[in-house]
């Protein structure tokens, strides 16, 4: 099976650095790859300077986002949490929004959107746990996700204020910025997930067991020798900080980090220790994918992730949904 | 046996807001004894339990395991000598029976060969060895319950925790599973509200009412006529083994 997902997450990369170079050989297209003395210098550049980055990137994001959502479900054992219930992407939103129809442009150039908007989306988790937390308590799961929905509302509104007062061609921008897409994207972009990422990885896939645990309830869990506190706060804080990274790169990609974490369930079972390394696949391979339709579909326009995502994502997730009623 | 004090609890208070969960319980348990923890509803036996198992941190007072306070010890460590069984609900899904018992073992840092023949054998002791790779989901409560106390079984602590082990379970299992346990000859603390099955498997018993302990000592002595009428609110008594109930007060 992993084997069989390894190599859907290649060719799906492959057909996104190639998919509109159809008139060249794959002889071509495989010396522009790998950088071959007699390549074409124009398709090398493209590939090596526009899609490779992108492609990278958005599958990444998708990785990230899955990762953050999986963990978000176990540790709330709640089916509907996903990366952004902690207010993160309301959060990213005003700030990113601010920015844009506030802030003089060269002030927001320097810094950088993506830098402001991982400002907005840790401002928010911060918030939402600090609402949640009483002293010497574990942290309640109600309470944290009630936190995360009024953090969310609050910060929605705020954006919403934002784009209503704004000159509508700022709106366009600040929207279009929203919706998420990952056009544009330079080597160093990819740096900070590309760090983040297999490090939190690895500690969750070393942390699988005590995810299980978890799901046997808190009590269970603790009396079987697991910190469940400590366990929330630090996987809490990752999802943040990977939902972050993934909102600073690419907008807000909505409704990967709530599916693929249930589609990857249904393939494999709900254990951790083979969950994660196939969801993260999933996640990286559906992202891709989308990103790929976003850029052909109107081609030369470029459709948000966001819209394209929801669309696809909505009739999966509604069948998960009956299944899971159904108790399949 | 010479007598050998294994977990030791002095002065515990618990308090939520204004309740009084607990208040000033102290008591010894001592190493291979069977415990009963008997009292009405709410009278703490569920709290104090928690707190032995660490899922709640007691206002005042201490918990000693071998002489060492409780939060001396490494949470892992602990949790593999003082095993508990829980009454907590959850929907299992996506795992099936045989990893919800091999998560049992999670304390002990075993080779997976010896996971798997350990939560195998606690799976046929629970007559659900046939069903071993089914997804959990599909359990029915007494099912489900019979696969926590699989979990249990297969780590066998030096101390049982047990709260309601008889919950959801059919006659068959109440008996088989407590015989099993009170076979190894470990400690034991559990919480019963059937009499009769108490007497059955207890060595002595712990009378809660709420959140004191107001009695302590073999079940013909705790169990009188006034301790009865006080507690329980019933009219009865408790003679030769037998409870014999004429009705509420």
């Amino acid at each position: 099976m992993f084997a069989l997902v390894v190599m859907a997450l290649l060719l799906a990369g492959l057909a996104g650095v190639f998919w509109g170079t159809a008139d060249l050989t794959w002889d071509d297209r495989f010396k522009a790859l790998f950088r071959l003395p007699d390549a074409k210098p124009a398709l090398q550049l493209i590939v090596w300077e526009w899609r490779l980055p992108r492609v990278l990137m958005v599958a990444l994001v998708g990785a990230a986002l899955t990762l953050a959502g999986l963990l978000m479900q176990a540790l709330l054992r709640n089916p509907l949490a996903d990366p952004y219930l902690l207010g993160l992407s309301s959060g990213a939103s005003a700030a990113a929004a601010a920015a844009i129809i506030w802030l003089p442009g060269v002030f927001v150039s320097v810094i950088g959107l993506p830098v402001l908007a991982f400002g907005g989306a840790m401002l928010a988790f911060l918030v939402a746990l600090g609402l949640s937390f009483s002293p010497g308590r574990n942290l309640d799961r109600l309470m944290l996700i009630l936190s995360g929905t009024a953090v969310s509302l609050f910060f929605q509104s705020i954006t919403a204020f934002f784009l209503h007062i704004a000159e509508p061609h700022v709106t366009q921008q600040a929207l279009q910025w929203l919706m998420g897409s990952a056009a544009g994207t330079k080597w160093p972009d990819l740096l900070p997930l590309a760090v983040t990422l297999p490090l939190l990885a690895i500690v969750a896939f070393l942390c699988a067991p005590m995810l299980d645990a978890v799901l046997l309830g808190d009590e269970r869990a603790t009396a079987l020798g697991v910190p469940v506190g400590l366990l929330r706060i630090g996987f809490f804080s990752a999802a943040a900080l990977l939902t972050g990274l993934a909102v600073a790169a690419a907008g807000i990609v909505s409704f990967v980090g709530l599916i693929v974490p249930h589609l990857a369930r249904l393939l494999i079972g709900a254990t951790h220790r083979w969950l994660i390394p196939l969801a993260l696949l999933i996640g990286a391979i559906v992202l891709v994918l989308v990103d790929l339709l976003c850029r052909t579909v109107l081609a030369p326009q470029e459709l948000p992730l966001g819209v394209l995502l929801a669309l696809f994502a909505a009739p999966p997730f509604i069948i998960i949904l009956r299944r899971m009623r159904r108790g399949v | 046996m010479a007598s050998e004090p294994i977990l030791r609890v002095s002065g515990i208070s618990l308090r939520k807001g204004r309740a009084i969960l607990l208040e000033d319980i102290s008591f010894t348990l001592e190493r291979g004894r069977f415990y009963g923890l008997l009292g009405p509803n709410g009278a703490g036996k569920s709290s104090l339990l928690k707190i032995l198992y660490r899922a709640e941190t007691a206002n005042a007072g201490k918990v000693e395991l071998d002489g060492r306070p409780v939060h001396a010890w490494g949470r892992r460590v602990y949790a593999a000598k003082v095993g508990a069984l829980v009454q907590e609900k959850v929907s299992l899904s996506g795992m099936s029976l045989l990893e919800v018992v091999e998560l049992g073992l999670l304390p002990l840092a075993l080779p997976s060969r010896e996971v798997r023949e350990r939560a195998n054998d606690a799976l046929r002791m629970i007559d659900l060895a046939h069903r071993a790779g089914e997804d959990a989901a599909h359990l029915s409560g007494g099912e489900q319950q019979r696969l926590f106390f699989a979990q249990l079984l297969a780590l066998d602590p030096d101390i049982y925790l047990l709260d309601e082990p008889n919950n959801h379970l059919d006659l068959h299992f109440q008996y088989k599973l407590l015989d099993i346990v009170k076979r190894r000859q470990r400690t034991v603390l559990a919480s019963f509200h059937d009499i009769g099955l108490a007497v059955r498997y207890c060595d002595e018993v712990m009378l809660l009412d709420g959140g004191r302990l107001v009695g302590q000592g073999e079940m013909a002595r705790v169990l009188d006529r006034r301790s009865l009428a006080k507690t329980y609110r019933v009219a009865g008594t408790f003679e030769a083994g037998r409870l014999e109930i004429s009705g509420p007060i």
